[in-house]
């Protein structure tokens, strides 16, 4: 079997040899258009002179038997009954394709050669053919490339992930009230997509000083997938987020919440080297349309709908966010109360037993429509005139990973203080009831579940929690984080030990990160 | 041609002509990966490999020795399922 194909193979291709085998790939092989699917039942043409059948054994009519075409002339022959064999022998035409897997076999030298022009040609064809058919996208394995067969070779160590293993966990010195950013740093370096993005070396700098934050990002990845497990000291990050975001510069306690804006900020700022560019080359430097690591995993699309009391005429806008901060009860700002036992916390699975709130009564309340009242009358564009509103907000366009605020710390005029009512938070949670798309199936305030509960879209696993003990004054940030499906670790700073499921749910909650179950490609 | 065959290349054309059978095809890849079919297909390739030497083994070999396995191991469901498709395919275009 040689990899390089063969001379018969070498023979084939002269002249005008790509463009004849596109076509008995598109046409014979990968049919992905209705017209080529017909082609493939009645005739062909192409360029073809000969008189050409249907897509049959032109011995025996069969179509069952593996079924190969000539690569020299129109004949389609079986290859179990060696009817193609025949014809290769009799007219001297050393190659056929395999119509069902596009496979090219030498008569010659008996095997199906792998020929790397032509493999590329099939993969090209079935591409488009898959495009046609709508099917979009597969999942393929692997194929390294030459550069990453030599960069493998000359780096031999290799490590092996099981089910238990603890690579990725290593704890972080606090270097001074940093807790705040050690957490944000957990939550980070445990998200999926993010330590798939970094640990493929995907970031290329475009930036000239080295005080790029991604490329810190990715010294940091580096650091805790190493192996290692003594703790980190990331004073390097450290510094560079005191030179990049000065109000957080400084020994004091943070918010860990400011921290995770900020640093997403920076970030998102700092890969702008990285934006994919459009078919002529140009970058995409439109902010709206960043295509950045940041914005594809944490950007969402939130929509606000005003609506006119008088005309009902409704104005949308749509606001990407980072983020979602849900207020709670006991704070200044009124709660609507759903009662207890509601059948709207059952969506989600969570239990109402304590009475304790729960975070879908937060995104229920953060996505119920609002009277804005007559002192904040808005311009209706149909009346004309100053009305009351309504103002609603939905979720348009759902993040990879969601990241839900509680605000716990109330900075009102009146009062600085700590919320710590306990919120109730599920380790699955399905956001449908909250999209955009679902507003008509809310009666009274109320999601109707339909029987869509095969859509998969708005599903999302907890996978990050960070926390926070005592007051405003004087209080630690820890954070749990998802190591392997329902294995949890507490991380204290420099101390990492294992946690229950029971620990997560029952703490507190200052912030929870939540990954998409199913991801699509694009 | 007998009339069994006949029978059986009309259905095939339609089904090629209506796009059904790369469905067909498409459903039964995602069932054969679901039951494990292919993961078990795949060590009896390594294992046919391993026996001839990987420089020495052809297509054909393994042709050979997985195919008759292969047939014998779809779950029965899986073929159900499949027949089903097809019947049900068939009463929509009953012209044939």
């Amino acid at each position: 079997m040689s990899p390089a194909g063969c001379s018969h193979v070498n023979a084939y291709k002269v002249d005008n040899w790509r463009q004849n085998l596109r076509v008995i790939y598109q046409c014979f092989v990968w049919s992905g258009s209705a017209e080529t699917r017909r082609r493939k039942v009645l005739q062909n043409d192409a360029g073809w002179t000969a008189l050409a059948k249907s897509c049959i054994c032109h011995m025996c009519g069969g179509h069952l038997n593996r079924l190969h075409s000539c690569l020299y002339c129109v004949f389609f022959g079986c290859f179990t009954k060696k009817h193609i064999h025949e014809h290769a022998k009799n007219k001297r035409h050393n190659l056929a394709i395999d119509l069902l897997y596009g496979g090219i076999y030498c008569f010659v030298c008996q095997d199906y050669m792998y020929d790397k022009d032509m493999e590329q040609i099939a993969k090209e064809e079935q591409r488009k053919a898959w495009k046609l058919q709508g099917v979009g996208e597969k999942f393929s394995t692997w194929e390294p490339t030459k550069r990453e067969l030599d960069l493998l070779r000359h780096n031999p160590k290799r490590r092996k992930m099981t089910t238990n293993c603890t690579i990725g966990l290593r704890g972080l010195i606090n270097l001074g009230n940093t807790c705040f950013m050690n957490c944000i740093v957990q939550a980070l370096t445990h998200t999926p997509l993010l330590r798939d993005f970094f640990l493929s070396d995907r970031h290329k700098c475009e930036m000239q000083s080295n005080s790029c934050l991604v490329c810190e990002m990715s010294q940091l990845f580096q650091e805790f997938y190493s192996g290692h497990r003594s703790p980190h000291i990331p004073f390097r990050l450290l510094h560079l987020v005191w030179t990049h975001a000065r109000h957080l510069a400084g020994y004091e306690q943070q918010d860990a919440h400011e921290f995770l804006i900020a640093a997403l900020d920076v970030l998102h700022r700092h890969c702008k080297g990285d934006t994919t560019r459009d078919d002529n080359g140009k970058k995409a430097n439109n902010p709206n349309h960043c295509n950045c690591i940041i914005d594809q995993i944490f950007t969402g699309g939130l929509q606000s709908d005003v609506t006119c009391q008088v005309c009902h005429g409704v104005s949308t806008t749509i606001d990407p966010f980072w983020d979602i901060s849900l207020d709670l009860p006991g704070s200044s700002t009124p709660f609507w109360p759903l009662s207890p036992g509601g059948d709207g916390g059952t969506v989600n699975g969570e239990s109402h037993l304590s009475g304790a709130t729960t975070l879908t009564d937060c995104l229920r309340r953060f996505t119920r429509p609002e009277h804005l009242g007559s002192s904040a009358k808005i311009k209706c564009g149909g009346c004309h005139s100053y009305q009351e509103s309504t103002k609603q907000l939905t979720m348009k366009k759902l993040p990879i990973v969601a990241c839900f605020h509680l605000k716990r710390f109330e900075h009102s005029a009146k009062l600085r203080r700590k919320i710590t009512t306990y919120v109730s938070f599920p380790l699955e949670l399905d956001m449908t009831p909250f999209m955009a798309s679902s507003k008509e199936s809310r009666v009274n305030g109320q999601y109707q579940q339909t029987v869509d509960g095969l859509n998969n879209d708005n599903k999302y696993s907890l996978f990050a929690v960070v926390n926070h003990q005592g007051t405003l004054e004087s209080g630690h940030y820890t954070s749990f984080i998802r190591q392997h499906k329902d294995q949890w670790f507490k991380c204290d700073d420099a101390i990492i030990t294992k946690a229950s499921i029971k620990d997560v749910l029952d703490s507190e909650g200052y912030l929870l990160f939540y990954h998409k179950q199913f991801l699509e490609y694009e | 041609m007998s009339k069994d065959s006949q029978m059986r290349a009309a259905i095939n054309q339609k089904l090629i002509e209506m796009g059904e059978r790369e469905r067909l095809k498409e459903l039964l890849r995602a069932k054969l990966v679901e039951c494990g079919w292919k993961d078990q297909m795949k060590g009896h390739c390594k294992d046919v490999i391993r026996e001839k030497g990987l420089e020495h083994v052809t297509v054909e070999d393994l042709e050979a020795e997985i195919t008759p396995k292969g047939r014998a191991l779809v779950p029965d469901s899986v073929k159900k399922e499949l027949l089903q498709r097809i019947r049900a395919f068939l009463a929509q275009h009953s012209t044939l």
